[in-house]
């Protein structure tokens, strides 16, 4: 059986998450794009906290503020108000490649770069010998059976091709804390299916804290926990170990 | 469709159609101006062959034929202005006594001159002393009678009895030649040189002393008519020789034979027509490359966009948009870019023709005005075609979706590369160098007294393919070094890189064809600007030289012939305020078997106090170890190379040449010993010379008269001093300085115009060096936004992305001025060559500007450096934004 298969056929394990130290916290954060008459408000007063080992699927139709959230969450926007503080990461992640890993919606691969030379970048960039980061690109993409895929080029992949390529590179830097932003909007059912499973399967190895922004219900409902985002407000799905410290909560 | 289409474009994508209407501009200005410099060139050298004639046309008229009818005929043809009557007569000889000593001349001419002769023709006769009317002597004939205004001077006449004039004034004739010329006679047939013994009469006292000669020796007596036109000419010096030449061919004709027409305007124009081919052939040579240089700026400015504009075209062909309509919108696109461009580029053109040739006129007439402005503008929509619809119709031609999607695809080599046609076109342009060079690079004949001229366009092939070739050559090293030679390329970004360097080479791999396109372009502009600058600084240098070499020295001070000033008529000059050093030259005459030739008697070991003589004047050693032998053996002897070929001379050759010995007045044998090639010397004619010790000579001729006093002024303050020169030797000597000769012997194309041309190369070649190294790095790296976002959104932090952008910078500069500058050295040495027929005497070394080569490559050093930081500010603006765009 291929690693591959492995984790396509794994469940989703609850991990114990009491206890487990705050890795980003948002209190009443707000993200407004533009200003004045055609000021758009993406996220609104959010307040929300992701613990280390936590699993969680964030929900909610298109334009709902998903991708904005998990951006300040990992750093890459500002908030327009309230604060994001990353209390169990040492600080924001900005700067800081390795320390949020980031799986983003659309391609994001560079294009003049191979896959290898692609996954090694984020561990050059966090400070990795070049020898080193190769050596542990290369295993990142065979631990999720794409070895073969090593010497192409991005514009030679498939859509879910490039999108585990993606899930390779959050991997090989090993960071606590994995954020999928609509990793399998592009992806028919059964490749969507397996960068899931590939990302659990990482979020498992490295024991990370696991955030995936869908609004696909299958993908949904292999993560223990269901936020959903309506307007840029968040009413929280999830169990009592999420601490949610604004919205409404709802049962899966 | 294309209504939306083109505001979307504009709203947008206004860089990229800024970007590529600027080149296109830069197309169409370069071409404009270089139309308006041909217009005012080809202007500037009708007006200035024009001005320095003094009598447009010399009518001689025939023996037998009434010269009142002539006239008449004359006067009414059309364009005269004035037509006057002027007697020439022969004499025996003149004779002056005064001082106690009696001086005779040998025979000479005597001018009949009607009253209005001066104010009629005021540039033929020059008054240096005395009054302007009377009895005029010519400034060589009143230093051989030494005679001054008062005195009296005898006139032969031949089988008549003598007669007296006393002198009002003494003059110069500033076109002697012309004015004693054979008329009617081809140049090859025209007298050596004019006579010395030259007196100006009143016409009305001429004819009482004359006509008694005419009537019993009327082969010694003539009439010509004196013309001036009305000088209403084209402003192009050949449509001007045709008018001027078919105005006298028709006055002959007119006369039946009884006038045959001295063409003086003709002759000038003649010399002007040839000077505006060369300008033609400097405008092709310097002007051309600029133009397509901003042509291929433009390409690859679009290519910079063309990932982009396929995804865009993709895009369409997806949502159904039909072949035509898609180059319906390249077709839109291509024109808006191309008109803004061009009504931008001649807007500038107009702008430069007025700051540079202080005109705005493209052409020499309106005619001509409209076609090089349609016609540069026409260019301007072709680039535009070229760069926007081709690629564009192209890709609907041979890419699908997929494929135009793909962002970098697989380098493979081009096709000429896998067939060396860079090397094929290199080894044609040498060998098409090569066959001009056996035919002397005579690109512009223009044989006297045919209409046409005829430019050799073939000479051209040589560089232009040698051009292409270097550039295409320049593609292949660059493609190799980033693809092959990759991991070399890793380890010299590491400085710039550090961790990454690997990375940032891995990049450049992959982008290295269009990279190889930015450094060629970069590389050529930069050859561009160095080989016209080189061209430009060489061609001054020869210039300057020229003028020592003609003048002699920065003053120069010749004695009548004749004479006998001794060398210690130095010390007074010496002694004169700014004089740096004086050098005295003997100038004799030397009979080598039967040909006479000249010969100049130095001090060799302190001539170049006074003068340059750079080791290309001579062959058979270098200058200075050419005068040392000179002053170690006296006898030593320098020869021109003819001479030493058709004597079939070996160095220490014993040669026997006859010379006057100035106690006998008989010719004497004075033997030489040959011990080198003397091919330039200053003062000395073009063709075969003698140059030796002036002790020597002295010696043996019993003479130690000087010829010239070459003066040094260390190049300061030359007008002035050469006027108190002037003020110290009065009439016995003439007085030329440097100034003056610099500004007569070049022709129309050395004083005024090429000036003009290559300070407007320059500056474009500035800008377009700025814009392709600017222009095309920042367009490259706003397309690898996505890239730089892609790091910054991994965490890469402002070091690390200044590394990834300085790498490229680098690559970009280094690869580009070192490709530059080796096109450039090549170039140059080319084109020095090729356009040999420019130079007088031809360079031997190049002289090379170098505060412009460092001002261009410091402005192509800042324009990266510019665009670099551009990009990286781009790169740092929220990279989600960013990523969100694109």
């Amino acid at each position: 059986m291929s690693a591959e298969a492995a984790i396509t056929g794994s469940a989703a394990v609850r991990p114990p998450v009491e206890g487990q130290p705050v890795l980003v916290e948002c209190v009443s954060v707000s993200r407004v794009f533009g200003s004045g008459p055609s000021a758009v408000p993406a996220v609104r007063e959010v307040s929300v906290a992701v613990r280390a080992g936590t699993r969680v699927a964030l929900t909610g139709p298109s334009g709902s503020g998903k991708s904005t959230l998990l951006h300040l969450m990992a750093g890459l926007e500002t908030p327009t108000g309230g604060t994001v503080r990353w209390p169990g990461l040492g600080g924001s992640p900005q700067g800081r490649p390795g320390v949020v890993g980031v799986v983003f919606q659309g391609p994001s691969l560079i294009p003049a770069l191979n896959v290898v030379e692609n996954v090694a970048l984020s561990m050059l960039l966090a400070g990795a010998a070049p020898p080193e980061a190769l050596r542990r690109a290369l295993a990142a993409l065979d631990r999720l059976g794409i070895g073969e895929l090593g010497p192409k080029l991005p514009e030679e992949l498939s859509g879910g091709q490039a999108q585990r390529v993606a899930v390779a590179r959050v991997l090989a830097c090993r960071p606590p804390l994995i954020l999928a932003d609509e990793p399998t909007g592009q992806l028919d059912h059964e490749a969507g299916d397996r960068v899931v499973s590939v990302l659990l399967k990482a979020a498992e190895e490295l024991g990370a804290a696991l955030v995936v922004s869908t609004h696909d219900p299958a993908v949904a409902t292999r993560l223990c926990e269901r936020w959903r985002m309506v307007d840029g407000r968040l009413t929280v799905a999830g169990d009592d170990r999420t601490e949610p410290s604004g919205g409404r909560r709802e049962q899966s | 469709m294309i209504r939306p289409w083109v505001g979307g474009l504009l709203r947008r994508r206004a860089g990229r159609l800024v970007a590529t209407a600027l080149g296109v501009a830069i197309a169409v200005a370069l071409l404009a101006s270089l139309g308006a410099f041909l217009a005012v060139s080809k202007e500037s050298m009708t007006a200035r062959a024009v001005r320095g004639v003094a009598v447009d046309w010399q009518v001689q008229i025939q023996p037998g034929v009434d010269p009142a009818a002539v006239l008449g005929t004359v006067r009414a043809a059309s364009g005269v202005r004035v037509a006057v009557p002027v007697g020439y007569a022969q004499v025996a000889g003149l004779t002056a006594t005064g001082g106690g000593t009696t001086e005779t001349t040998g025979t000479g001419v005597v001018l009949g001159l009607p009253d209005n002769y001066r104010a009629d023709f005021p540039a033929e006769i020059r008054t240096l002393t005395g009054t302007d009317r009377g009895v005029l002597l010519a400034q060589q004939t009143a230093a051989n009678l030494h005679a001054k205004p008062g005195d009296l001077v005898q006139i032969d006449r031949a089988g008549l009895a003598p007669v007296q004039v006393r002198v009002d004034g003494v003059v110069d004739l500033p076109q002697v030649n012309s004015l004693f010329q054979k008329v009617g006679a081809p140049p090859s047939s025209q007298p050596a040189a004019p006579p010395d013994n030259v007196v100006l009469l009143p016409q009305s006292q001429w004819h009482a002393l004359f006509d008694p000669l005419a009537a019993a020796r009327p082969d010694l007596v003539s009439t010509q008519i004196h013309i001036a036109r009305t000088r209403e000419l084209p402003s192009d010096p050949a449509a001007a020789y045709t008018q001027v030449t078919g105005a006298a061919h028709n006055l002959e004709a007119r006369s039946a034979g009884g006038a045959v027409v001295g063409d003086n305007l003709g002759a000038a124009l003649d010399a002007a027509r040839s000077d505006a081919a060369y300008a033609q052939v400097l405008f092709l040579f310097l002007g051309l490359p600029g133009a397509v240089l901003a042509g291929l700026l433009t390409g690859a400015v679009t290519a910079a966009g063309a990932l982009r504009r396929r995804q865009e075209q993709a895009l369409l062909r997806t949502r159904g948009a039909t072949t035509r309509q898609l180059i319906g919108l390249a077709a839109v696109e291509a024109g808006v870019v191309g008109v803004a461009g061009a009504v931008f580029g001649l807007g500038a053109a107009a702008l430069v023709g007025r700051l540079a040739f202080g005109s705005v006129r493209f052409g020499t007439s309106p005619a001509t005005a409209l076609a090089w402005v349609l016609g540069a503008a026409l260019v301007g929509l072709l680039i535009a075609a070229a760069s926007i619809l081709l690629p564009a119709y192209r890709d609907l031609r041979t890419a699908t979706v997929a494929t135009a999607r793909q962002a970098v695809g697989r380098q493979r080599g081009p096709w000429w590369a896998r067939y060396g046609v860079d090397l094929v076109l290199i080894a044609c342009g040498g060998v098409l160098v090569w066959v001009a060079s056996r035919s002397g690079y005579q690109l512009v004949l223009a044989p006297e007294g045919v209409t046409s001229i005829s430019v050799s366009y073939w000479a051209f092939a040589g560089p232009a393919l040698l051009w292409v070739g270097a550039g295409l050559l320049a593609w292949r090293l660059v493609d190799l070094l980033l693809g092959r030679g990759r991991r070399l390329v890793g380890r010299g970004l590491r400085p710039l890189a550090g961790k990454l360097a690997d990375t940032a080479a891995a990049m450049l791999a992959r982008r290295r064809r269009s990279l190889a396109r930015s450094i060629v372009l970069l590389a050529l502009v930069l050859a561009f600007a160095a080989s016209t600058a080189t061209f430009n600084a060489t061609y001054r240098a020869q210039a300057e030289v020229d003028a020592q070499l003609t003048n002699g020295a920065d003053i120069t001070i010749t004695e009548p012939p004749g004479t006998t000033v001794g060398p210690a008529a130095a010390g007074p000059i010496a002694a004169v305020t700014g004089v740096r050093a004086v050098q005295p030259i003997q100038h004799r005459f030397a009979y080598i078997g039967p040909d006479l030739q000249d010969l100049y008697g130095v001090r060799p070991a302190t001539i170049t106090s006074a003068t340059a003589l750079p080791d290309t004047y001579f062959q058979g050693g270098s200058a200075r170890s050419l005068m040392d032998q000179l002053a170690a053996r006296p006898d030593s002897i320098l020869v021109s190379a003819e001479t030493v070929k058709d004597y079939q001379l070996h160095p220490g050759d014993l040669l026997n040449l006859r010379m006057q010995d100035s106690r006998t007045r008989q010719l004497t044998t004075v033997a030489f010993h040959y011990i080198g090639i003397v091919k330039e010397f200053p003062t000395a004619p073009k063709d075969s010379f003698f140059v030796a010790n002036a002790s020597y000579i002295a010696q043996q001729t019993g003479s130690n008269a000087v010829g010239a006093f070459l003066v040094d002024t260390a190049g300061q303050n030359i007008t002035a001093i050469a006027q108190r020169i002037r003020t110290l030797v009065g009439t016995s000597g003439t007085v030329t300085d440097i100034a003056h000769t610099r500004s007569t012997i070049g022709s129309s194309l050395t004083a005024v115009d090429l000036a003009g041309l290559t300070r407007v190369e320059l500056v474009f070649a500035l800008v377009l060096a700025a814009a392709a190294g600017g222009l095309v790095l920042s367009l490259g790296l706003t397309e690898r936004r996505r890239t730089f976002a892609i790091a910054a959104a991994l965490g890469a932090t402002g070091q690390q992305l200044r590394g990834l952008v300085a790498a490229e910078t680098s690559t970009l500069a280094v690869c580009g001025v070192v490709a530059g500058a080796g096109i450039g050295w090549a170039l140059s040495e080319v084109l020095v060559t090729v356009l040999t027929g420019v130079f007088d005497p031809p360079p031997d070394v190049l002289t090379v500007p170098w505060p412009y080569l460092a001002a261009v490559t410091v402005t192509v050093v800042a324009a990266l450096a510019t665009a670099a930081a551009v990009a990286i500010q781009l790169a740092r603006r929220s990279p989600i934004s960013i990523l969100r765009q694109l």
